[in-house]
């Protein structure tokens, strides 16, 4: 029973943690990016068309390619040309949406029956899966919970132990200085949107080949924007960020537990239990918590980002 | 086109209307159908079925049909206005959520049939399709029942609309009857298109016992089915299409909708003149409803089950109005 719920709770973070971990990245140099939810659509949707005559292999390699893609069209626009990072970010989302849709429709007709795909089976690692309670949880999981794990503290490594992620975070703080100090702003920050863009397409592909086995539109359902709230309960920090993925995943899971306990309390408060508690921990985090000065402010430093 | 003829009163100003509309203008010729529906057509389910019968329509009856994808209810509403003001002899409002928007712009558009599929009343020019998919859902839920082994089943709802609540209750309802005491739980998901979610809904109910599931969550049950199809012992009843492909060997039967059937039917009355305005029902008995048993599960049930079920579906079909 808790082995089960432990289980559902890391597959439910594991895309989530995936898309925040690259935005972790992409805020600590200035640059939120509400492209993120079309990038992991876009992910989705390679994973779907390259697993049908690759592999899933293949459709994981796509959806990365596929998130680069579209955050390369967002940071050519919010950095690229400096425009207003928000509505950009919206565009990118809406134009993903609206894409996805009609490459869908075109490839698997209108009928609309997406595949089905193969898919990635969970990777026992030996000896460890057999633990009791975490075991199945952690150690018995598909390549991408392993990737979304792995890059926690990769990005960490990066942010703060290399010279790379030092401009990075200069850049995010106060990009006057840093460009004082001889930091390539925008190549820095369009470095960061991508690997953010990559990863996320990673997180869409994983739903698709890890998850569900097929396509469906919309089917990502916001978890890009779910993952910017990780983003600001994790504190824009990779570890933070690992936190608040896998209490977000605890709580949805808990809330499919509820409804299918059949407790005679109406399923609409178990619908909201996660957003509710993200809610809560925002506003008593509130005080501790500080963003990256320069986020959402742009090259020149027109964003109505406050700081 | 043939032009309509004048049967009954309430039919008069439409076809009137339909009659001038052709005659008057030159390029607004033919027997022209309009479909406007809530959310994308590549839904496998709901609007999709209303689509391929919108197809139907053009290569039946030799109609120009039109589609567009109406959100929000202010666009729904300009969506069926602009058809109307175009002179297009048949609107479908696809679904419950057009029924308000019709109503106020069938006043002004007298000439212009509107069809609210699963709406809820007649006014003037305006009619509702009811698809009674429940009956079908209560078929589910006998051959549910009988095929438990741990006495509980569940069910996996997009959002709470009436229809989806009736469906759980009819399928909950048909359990009971074949297995008494059974334990019905359900889920519901408050969207259509998380499939992923939908999964992790399956495999909680999974853990809690049930080995028997239905839905009614058009794309999100893509997920539903996954779980089923990597949980070696549990069963599944599709919903709104045939869905016996979606997991071959689990797949016991599915409640389907046949939308294209129904669509047709209606507009084939108003371009044949033969149209009343009134409360379009389906059920079992009309065939637009059908429970499909899927042949390569047909041996998971006993042959005394589904007699029993073909004795329900029958005697529900002879009790409908």
């Amino acid at each position: 029973m808790i082995t089960g719920f432990l289980a559902a709770a890391v597959r439910i973070a594991s895309p989530l943690l995936l898309a925040a971990v690259g935005e972790v990245v992409s805020q600590r140099g200035g640059t939120i990016n509400l492209g993120l939810e079309g990038a992991m659509l876009a992910g989705a949707l390679a994973a779907a068309l390259a697993a049908g005559g690759g592999g899933a292999e293949a459709g994981l390699l796509a959806a990365a390619v596929a998130g680069l893609a579209v955050a390369a069209i967002f940071a050519l626009v919010a950095i690229g040309a400096g425009a207003d990072q928000i509505i950009a970010g919206t565009a990118v989302t809406l134009g993903a949406v609206g894409l996805t849709g009609a490459v869908f429709r075109t490839a698997f007709g209108s009928a609309g029956t997406g595949p089905t795909l193969p898919m990635l089976e969970p990777l026992a690692v030996p000896g460890l899966w057999r633990m009791p309670l975490i075991g199945e949880a952690l150690f018995r999981q598909p390549l991408p919970t392993y990737l979304a794990f792995a890059a926690v503290p990769a990005a960490w490594w990066v942010l703060f132990r290399t010279r790379w992620g030092r401009a990075l975070r200069a850049a995010g703080e106060d990009a006057a200085s840093a460009r004082a100090a001889g930091v390539p702003v925008r190549r820095v920050r369009g470095v960061a949107v991508l690997a953010g863009g990559l990863l996320a397409g990673l997180a869409g592909g994983s739903l698709v080949l890890a998850q569900v086995g097929t396509f469906a539109e919309k089917m990502t359902a916001g978890r890009g924007f779910v993952a910017i709230a990780i983003v600001v309960l994790g504190r824009w920090h990779p570890v933070g960020a690992l936190a608040a993925a896998l209490l977000f995943g605890a709580l949805q899971a808990l809330q499919f537990v509820f409804q299918a306990m059949g407790l005679d309390v109406p399923y609409q408060l178990f619908l909201m239990l996660p957003y509710l508690l993200t809610l809560l921990a925002l506003a008593g985090a509130v005080g501790r918590v500080r963003a990256p000065g320069e986020l959402g402010r742009g090259e020149r430093g027109t964003g109505s980002g406050e700081r | 086109m043939r032009r309509p003829r004048r049967l009954l009163p309430a039919l008069l100003a439409a076809a009137a209307g339909a009659a001038v509309a052709c005659g008057g203008g030159g390029q607004r010729e033919g027997f022209r159908v309009a479909l406007v529906t809530p959310g994308s057509i590549a839904d496998a389910a709901w609007n999709a079925g209303a689509y391929a019968g919108l197809g139907q329509v053009r290569d039946s009856l030799g109609a120009v049909v039109s589609h567009v994808e109406a959100r929000t209810p202010a666009e729904q509403e300009e969506a069926l206005r602009t058809y109307a003001a175009e002179g297009y002899a048949v609107v479908f409002g696809h679904g419950f959520e057009f029924q308000g928007a019709a109503e106020r712009v069938a006043a002004d558009h007298p000439n212009t049939v509107f069809i609210i599929t699963s709406g809820e009343r007649v006014r003037g020019n305006v009619a509702p399709l009811v698809f009674r998919l429940h009956e079908a859902s209560r078929l589910a839920g006998l051959a549910a029942g009988a095929l438990t082994r741990t006495g509980v089943i569940g069910f996996v709802g997009g959002i709470e609309l009436p229809p989806i609540r009736e469906a759980y209750e009819a399928w909950a309802a048909g359990a009971a009857v074949t297995r008494p005491g059974v334990e019905s739980r359900f889920t519901y998901l408050n969207n259509f298109d998380d499939a992923a979610a939908g999964r992790e809904a399956a495999h909680a109910l999974i853990r809690q016992g049930a080995d028997v599931l239905h839905h009614n969550a058009d794309a999100a049950a893509l997920g539903v089915f996954q779980a089923v199809r990597e949980t070696p012992g549990t069963w599944i009843f599709g919903a709104n299409a045939d869905q016996a492909a979606l997991a071959p060997e689990r797949v016991v039967a599915s409640a389907v909708i046949d939308l294209p059937r129904a669509i047709l039917a209606v507009a084939r009355e108003v371009k044949e003149g033969r149209f009343t305005p009134r409360v379009e029902s389906f059920g079992l008995a009309s065939g637009v409803i059908r429970f499909e048993v899927n042949p390569r599960a047909r041996a998971a049930l006993p042959d005394s089950v589904w007699a029993l079920v073909v004795r329900v579906r029958d005697s529900i079909a002879a009790a409908a109005p």
